[in-house]
């Protein structure tokens, strides 16, 4: 009896072990998922390209419960996008073709601030919170806590600040400010220049005229709830979750385009485009889950 | 079950000793837990080491994210935070290892109980239930603010009115609930570590019975009888416990036995007038300076005497027993204090128990 019980244990021992989740074994399966997304993927972009008057998904990832309050994007040199959530200084990284979240890192102590919008300016990474507040540091290994230095550019008491963008022509990064606290102010789309290296005196504003913003659209403002550099023009592309708009600005303040955002959006808080005419918007977990939704851009 | 009983017992080395038996189930879930670790290393890390999950100093690896525009296989996955299958697996996960790990409190519960103490069995399922639950809850509430209010809505609308007979009880529901915690938050490694120290600091502090009153009986003192009616004079005709009597190996017997025989002579008949009345213990370094010296007072002083035994020992005074008979004329302490006298700085303690003495004790507490 025992023997025959040895027997089946010893055949049996095979079989398991080829069950063994190895890590080389789930490395070859994320890789052989990967190349499939992404052909997919190339099929869907090829699709839109062919009908450019189809504003349609091109493919939209649902956000694991880390990044239930997704908010800002940046895109890194490799293709593959930064975001954050909304309340601790933790970054994930995801491909945007295949929808797979490579790592997650974050700031050093877990740091809680309300985090706002994410930018990549060469080897740095600048994290803003809704005061202004800008953490710059270095990515991390999947995992690790890394280290940070904190500017205040002491723009507190002017705005609320939502979004963040490195304009690389000008070595600068540009701020949108949400909402101005002085309730005196001109209503109006205010943006802050900020040049690297980071100095409190070297930081300007750029004033847009709400009634160019809005233009012909339903609007009766404009809330920007991310800002990005449209790669092709090198225009401000900002996004609004208030008004579900989206807005293209020269570097000069003026307004080349004022639309309504393409499909359904309930909560549209960060916003990229890749230089293959991606564009990319996250979306925060509402009553449908966190998402970000990929479409094709036309730069013009 | 009945291999992990038998696995047990083997590793116990077939002891009916708690101790041993909790190291040796304790064993085997190690080497379960490896095993399971080798074949699923994602899996085990995933219920019991990332308690840092979310605060981004747990490396996750690649997760693939779900794709809510296709119907292809690629859109859901497989592994990853967020599917289905995962959220599934780890639901049981969570749950059979609060299981695991609520089994040997439950035992230590029954076991380590103070003297004359009955476990309850309400408190022995709730034990096993409890863990579970809270596990449910709280891997359901986790992150979410709005849960957390609500759950607190629904626990205050419910009335908890039982009242827990002993105290201590209530520390073991207590751990049950930190048990549910730890697995509800995919921290079972922590869990067992608190479970693994609270068993065997519990079985440690029962065994010794630690912080006893001197005025309550101790654990031990079911045994104070038998070993009562063992010491105690024969012709009373009482038994000796049976289940002392069946503990006793075959060489203490034997002793026990052959000690017995050897009083019984010195004694005399059952039927005769006994010949030695009352025994005196002496403990003492110096065995034969304290025999010199204790000798000449038992001559002087009791009518007949004679030297039963000496047990040596090592670390501690050796004893020395006599069997005398004592004058009517010399009182019990008169005899103690001769003793302490001649023999000062010689002997370190001496006794003297005599059959009287011992029949107006029984008598005195009869009365």
């Amino acid at each position: 009896m025992i023997r025959k019980r040895v027997l089946a244990l010893l055949l049996a021992l095979p079989i398991v072990c080829g069950c063994r989740e190895t890590p080389r074994a789930k490395a070859a399966e994320l890789n052989r998922l990967v190349q499939t997304r992404r052909s997919e993927f190339a099929k869907r972009l090829a699709a839109a390209n062919a009908d450019p008057q189809k504003d349609e998904p091109i493919a939209q990832w649902l956000m694991p419960p880390q990044l239930r309050e997704i908010s800002g994007l940046a895109l890194t040199s490799r293709g593959t996008l930064l975001t954050h959530d909304d309340n601790a200084g933790r970054i994930s990284e995801i491909d945007p073709k295949s929808g797979v979240l490579l790592r997650g890192f974050s700031l050093n102590g877990n740091q809680k601030e309300d985090f706002e919008a994410i930018a990549i300016a060469g080897n740095d990474i600048y994290l803003m919170a809704s005061d202004g507040k800008l953490f710059r540091f270095r990515e991390g290994a999947d995992g690790q806590q890394v280290n940070f230095m904190v500017f205040n550019p002491g723009l507190k008491k002017e705005c609320e600040f939502e979004g963040l963008a490195y304009e690389a022509d000008s070595t600068r990064l540009v701020m949108a400010c949400k909402r101005l606290l002085d309730k005196q102010a001109p209503k109006e789309l205010l943006l802050y220049r900020l040049p690297l290296p980071l100095n409190r005196s070297t930081i300007t504003a750029m004033h847009v005229p709400v009634q160019d913003v809005v233009g012909t659209n339903p609007w009766k403002g404009f809330r920007p709830s991310d800002i990005t550099i449209d790669p092709f023009t090198h225009n401000y592309v900002l996004i609004s979750s208030h008004e579900h708009g989206l807005v293209m600005v020269t570097p000069d303040g003026d307004v080349v385009r004022s639309v309504p955002l393409p499909g359904d959006h309930p909560q549209p808080e960060g916003v990229a485009i890749t230089r293959d005419s991606i564009l990319l918007i996250s979306d925060e977990s509402n009553v449908k889950p966190a998402t970000i939704t990929a479409y094709k851009w036309h730069p013009q | 079950m009945p291999i992990v009983r038998n696995i047990v017992d083997v590793l116990a080395m077939k002891s009916d000793k708690p101790m041993r038996r909790l190291i040796a189930y304790y064993v085997v879930v190690a080497i379960v837990v490896a095993i399971l670790a080798f074949f699923f290393p994602g899996a085990i890390s995933r219920v019991a080491l990332i308690a840092g999950k979310g605060l981004g100093d747990v490396p996750e690896g690649p997760t693939v994210l779900t794709d809510a525009l296709s119907n292809s296989p690629t859109s859901s996955v497989s592994f990853g935070p967020g599917s289905l299958l995962d959220i599934g697996l780890t639901t049981v996960m969570i749950l059979l290892g609060s299981l695991v790990l609520m089994l040997p409190v439950t035992w230590v519960y029954m076991s380590a109980r103070p003297s004359g103490g009955q476990h309850n069995q309400n408190v022995v399922q709730t034990l096993i239930f409890l863990p579970l639950v809270v596990a449910g809850i709280v891997f359901i509430v986790q992150n979410s603010l709005a849960l957390a209010f609500s759950l607190a809505g629904v626990v205050g609308a419910v009335r908890f009115r039982t009242s827990m007979r002993d105290s201590r009880d209530l520390v073991y529901i207590f751990l049950s609930i930190v048990v549910g915690f730890a697995a509800g938050v995919q921290s079972l490694a922590v869990g067992a570590v608190i479970s693994m120290v609270f068993n065997f600091v519990l079985l440690v502090t029962w065994h010794y019975d630690y912080g006893r009153n001197m005025l309550t009986p101790s654990a031990a003192a079911q045994w104070s009888r038998p070993l009562q009616a063992l010491a105690s004079p024969t012709g009373t005709h009482q038994i000796p416990d049976r289940d002392l009597v069946l503990s006793l190996t075959p060489e203490r017997a034997d002793a026990l036995a052959e000690r017995f025989t050897r009083v019984q002579k010195k004694i005399g008949k059952k039927k005769n007038k006994p010949r030695f009345d009352s025994v005196v213990t002496i403990t003492s370094d110096t065995i034969p300076d304290a025999q010199r010296q204790v000798e000449e007072v038992l001559d002087r002083m009791t009518k007949r005497w004679t030297l039963d035994e000496v047990v040596q020992h090592t670390g501690k005074p050796s004893e020395i027993y006599y069997l005398t008979r004592l004058r009517k004329s010399i009182p019990r302490d008169v005899l103690l204090t001769a003793i302490h006298e001649n023999a000062d700085g010689v002997i370190a303690s001496v006794d003297l128990e005599t059959g009287t003495f011992a029949e107006e004790e029984k008598n005195g507490s009869k009365a």
